[in-house]
């Protein structure tokens, strides 16, 4: 059972195999055959609907790249997905360091997390319809608004060209930041306060001690959670498609959204493969900065 | 300790495989029947009539499966595709073309003829190239319903039939800063069937048509006519706030509420308002008609269908299935427990306990005749999806009634 | 200007603050609660109502008198821990590997762990489906659980991965000098150290698991196998959504997470003084 490396050269070698042997197992089983399944989809004229499907080369990508739908729909998931992930990581360290403070007692401290996480323990299709409720003409958010005479008539906040975008925007930062406020929070925790304590010594402002301790040192974490929400979040369908379905007018389709309906409203489900391999490219070259990024700090 | 990880990797595979190998039952048969009508109706009612089912067919079994209407769908098509589908299942009409396309659902005049089953007795059939894959089990009508309060307060003394007579009738009803409405139209893009629910109606009941020869024929001059005229309702601002993205589970809430005058609904809604707002005084009555029409007004529905899977092993164990539910006194029985119209032609549903608008309703249906043109095509959810789409854009003044039309035909055209 | 006072301000600052926080945060869930005791119509009440004069508990009756939906508790809970639990474990093995070791393939590796979770899952449904029904996992709990595994792993992997490296290797080193295992050091040094981490790791797992609805809706078909998202999908019927009873079973399966997470958090506490020894 010792796993200590013998100077024996091959053993040494498939050590870090030996490691990662059950992610990598499950993953190619269960990840990589289905992909490998969806690419080769992509291909053929249209596959689950026909019997004898026939190979027609990248048409299918031809097609998509070249429907005006379709850039709308970049344009859309591009607003969608910075917005979500700037703002997400903003909420989530500004929470996370209120959460932090060492001038709160304890007691305190926990009850606030507790209120801060809840967005976080609901399914996709509550907050939808929760959200729903609230920005509906007749809903809450615009009674609070009529009370305080911000508006006087009924916004249809998802309804509406001009707010539909900026409404699921909203909803979705507000459903995610959790996610971040915990994973800093707990980043936060690993941070020495010997640190602090000697740039308190050097006379540095709080400012100074968040800029160049608290961020640098958070900077890793902070990195792959952008890169993870960013693949996330630009597949983000439930919401969507509980809240708006892509509309009104095609003014919150998604390349998710798009590609659902390529796949089970049309039935073309080798154009949705191929749409869904075109977000698999950009995924990947995000993975691929990434990588090489960390190759450079290492 | 990679060999332990392997090891027990394996067995949890294996383990999972062993509990998973099906059990296989010597005599009785088991169907399989997946629909999402065992929670839309009162709790156990619809078990105790499968029950009756086993009842006279020992030797068979049925197990009900029942799923979230939204995703039905999916299911089916991800069903067929990978040999899990269920013998029987539920079928909306919208569905039936995409399904026969896909090969999922079996020719059922084939199972018919082998069972000598007397088709005569079924009030209607979907059928495709001239086979039958669907039989629809109970119809739910839509007709318009009136807030006699609303109305009355508005000074109206008489439910409108004609377009006129609700163009001003809506009108009169709309009281913004009382927050109230004269109609209201659900046409999110999620589910686009407000589409075929509220918006065709308005050809459909004066008998007009938005197909020529089994082909998409948007440009005539009487769905001109209907689109004109709910444009001329949406500009008159006498539709309900929120249209673009409200569905029809909204749409009742509202009505519910009294904030709306007139919508057109289903009456499997009859009960739930009752129960939802118990004061609420409304009425139900046909769809207007175009002013100059007196011919027979036609009545939007919508069905519960039933097909077989075309992977099924038990195809006419399957069948026995489908004639108990559509012999004439199970489907009375489900008609009345579902608040629908029977789909056995000789059936009548039992009024007698229900809401006294079932009796207006029913006469209103029978003097009419049943209108869904959607029924049956291609994609059809995705003709609801694009018309919307247009609509939605011509609504919001983007582009002419013409415009939106030649947009819609073109979108269509290419589906068929 | 004294030093109790300028802490006092800083306090009130910081109170005033998690305040305004815990409206944006919280409303919307206290909103869900207050609808969860409504009956339906009156959610759809303007002006709106807070407080129903007609208060009922009737929505959380209707749930917890249900077998069915009890049950459907129950296998969110079962699912969602073994998959917290198993990825946890799988995905510490792994950053292990990613953190202490250098080989060959770690970067192409590192990049496909990332980018195989970039495929919309809608798209993935059909063959995945296709597999699960090949391996006979088809309406098992395992179909799921090993499914929720493959999602969660790349995230798992990554900040575990993340969080050893911020320690340094020295620590696991003086374990093996001392004759000590790899995996000793790493289940005696790293693990201990990682707990903030590995927490945080385990509420998304288990949050990913439990709020799943797709993959959970196919790969199960039978109501005994049937998870709390689908539950409350069942309440938007055909027709009309029971509104006050979905937000009721929302409420009721959040309950038990959130006391997890109170009992949990203070260890990002306990956490702070173990990652102050590394210096």
């Amino acid at each position: 059972m010792t796993l200590k490396s013998r100077p024996g050269s091959l053993g040494k070698r498939l050590t870090p195999y030996l490691y990662l042997s059950p992610t990598m197992v499950l993953m190619i089983i269960l990840m990589l055959v289905p992909i490998v399944i969806v690419i080769g989809y992509s291909f053929y004229d249209n596959v689950i609907m026909n019997k004898h499907p026939v190979f027609i080369g990248i048409k299918n990508y031809a097609e998509i790249l070249t429907d005006k739908n379709f850039h709308q729909t970049i344009y859309n998931t591009a607003f969608f997905t910075i917005s979500s992930v700037v703002f997400h990581m903003i909420i989530g360290l500004t929470f996370s360091m209120l959460l932090n403070s060492k001038l709160l007692h304890q007691t305190t401290r926990s009850i606030f997390r507790v209120i801060y996480v809840l967005p976080w323990v609901f399914t996709a299709a509550i907050i939808a319809i929760l959200w729903r409720l609230m920005l509906n003409p007749n809903g809450i958010v615009n009674y609070f608004l009529n009370i305080f005479g911000t508006i006087d008539s009924k916004v249809e906040w998802l309804g509406s060209r001009d707010t539909a975008l900026y409404a699921v925007t909203f909803i979705n930062i507000w459903s995610g930041y959790p996610f971040y406020m915990v994973s800093l929070l707990a980043g936060l925790q690993g941070i020495s306060i010997d640190l602090y304590e000697a740039a308190e010594v050097d006379g540095a402002n709080s400012v100074q001690k968040f800029l160049y301790i608290t961020i640098p040192q958070l900077k890793p974490i902070i990195v792959s959670m952008a890169m993870l929400d960013c693949i996330w979040t630009m597949q983000q369908f439930s919401l969507i498609w509980m809240t708006t379905g892509g509309g009104p007018i095609r003014a919150t389709e998604m390349l998710s959204t798009y590609t659902y309906k390529l796949a089970f409203s049309k039935y073309e489900f080798s154009q949705a493969s191929s749409s869904a391999v075109i977000i698999l490219i950009f995924s990947m070259l995000l993975a691929f900065i990434y990588v090489r990024k960390q190759k450079a700090r290492d | 300790m990679k060999k332990n990880l392997l090891s027990v990797l394996l067995s949890i595979v294996l383990l999972a495989s062993f509990l998973t190998v099906p059990v296989f039952a010597e005599d009785p048969i088991t169907l399989e029947f997946s629909q999402w009508w065992e929670p839309e109706l009162p709790q156990g009612a619809f078990r105790q009539l499968i029950d009756q089912f086993e009842e006279q067919n020992p030797g068979i079994k049925v197990e009900l499966l029942s799923g979230p209407y939204s995703s039905t769908k999916e299911q089916i098509v991800a069903g067929a595709a990978t040999g899990t589908m269920s013998d029987v299942v539920g079928l909306d009409g919208a569905w039936v073309n995409d399904f026969v396309k896909q090969g999922a659902i079996t020719d059922l005049s084939a199972l018919m003829k082998e069972a000598g089953y007397d088709e005569s007795q079924l009030a209607s059939q979907i059928q495709l190239n001239g086979s039958t894959y669907m039989i629809p089990v109970v119809n739910f009508a839509s007709l318009l319903f009136v807030n006699n309060d609303l109305l009355s307060g508005a000074g109206i003394e008489k439910i409108p039939s004609t377009r006129t007579e609700f163009f001003e009738a809506a009108k009169a009803i709309t009281n913004a800063e009382k927050n109230i409405s004269g109609w209201i139209l659900p046409i999110s893009l999620e589910t686009p069937n407000g589409i075929q629910n509220d918006v065709m109606p308005w050809a459909w009941a004066s008998g007009k048509s938005m197909m020529k020869d089994g082909k998409p024929d948007l440009l005539n001059a009487d769905v001109k006519s209907a689109v004109e005229y709910v444009k001329s309702l949406y500009d008159a601002g006498v539709i309900a706030p929120g249209a673009f993205n409200m569905k029809e589970q909204d749409k009742v809430e509202e009505f519910t509420n009294g904030r709306v005058g007139m919508m057109f609904d289903t009456l499997a809604h009859i009960n739930l308002i009752r129960e939802r707002n118990p004061e609420l005084n409304f009425s139900v009555a046909a769809a207007p008609a175009e002013d100059s029409y007196t011919g027979e007004r036609g009545i939007t529905y919508a069905s519960w269908g039933i097909g077989i899977a075309e992977n099924s092993e038990h195809k006419a164990e399957a069948w026995k299935l489908v004639e108990f539910l559509m012999s004439q006194d199970i489907n009375a029985k489900l008609a009345t427990i579902a608040n629908a119209f029977p789909g056995n032609a000789n059936a009548a549903p039992d009024l007698s306990k229900s809401d006294p608008l079932f009796s207006d309703a029913f006469k209103v249906y029978q003097a009419g005749h049943p209108a869904n043109e959607f029924v049956g095509l291609p994609v059809a959810e995705d003709l609801m999806r694009s018309f919307d789409e247009e609509f939605q854009l011509m609504l919001d003044g983007d582009q002419t009634v013409d415009e939106m039309l030649a947009n819609a035909q073109a979108a269509w055209e290419k589906e068929f | 200007m004294s030093k109790t006072t300028g802490r006092n301000i800083g306090k009130i600052i910081v109170i005033i603050m998690l305040l305004i926080g815990a409206v944006y945060a919280g409303f919307p869930v206290v909103w869900m609660f207050l609808c969860s005791f409504k009956p339906n119509t009156e959610i759809f009440a303007y002006p709106p109502t807070f407080i129903s004069d007609t208060f009922s508990l009737n929505a959380y009756r209707s749930i917890l008198t249900n077998s069915e939906k009890i049950r459907f508790f129950l296998n969110s809970y079962f699912v969602s821990s073994v998959v917290t639990i198993l990825t946890l474990f799988v995905s510490v093995l792994s950053a292990y590997s990613f953190s202490r070791f250098e080989f060959k393939l770690k970067k192409t590796l590192n990049m496909l762990i990332i980018s195989v979770q970039a495929v919309p899952p809608i798209t993935l449904l059909i063959p995945y489906f296709g597999l699960i029904v090949a391996l006979k996992l088809y309406n098992t709990y395992w179909a799921l659980i090993f499914t929720y595994m493959v999602f969660t792993l790349p995230y798992a992997i990554i900040m575990m991965t993340g969080y050893f490296n911020t320690l340094p290797k020295e620590l696991d080193e003086a374990v093996m000098i001392d004759g000590g295992s790899r995996l000793l050091a790493l289940w005696k040094v790293l693990i201990p150290i990682s707990i903030p981490g590995m927490i945080s790791v385990g509420m998304y797992t288990f949050m990913q698991a439990w709020n799943e609805y797709l993959f959970a809706l196919t790969l199960t078909k039978t109501i005994e196998m049937r998870t709390v998202p689908i539950g409350i999908q069942q309440l938007m019927g055909q027709h009309s959504y029971e509104w006050n009873e979905m937000m009721a079973m929302s409420i009721l399966g959040c309950l038990p997470v959130l006391l997890l997470f109170l009992f949990f958090q203070r260890y990002f506490i306990e956490g702070m003084t173990a990652g102050s020894v590394k210096s």
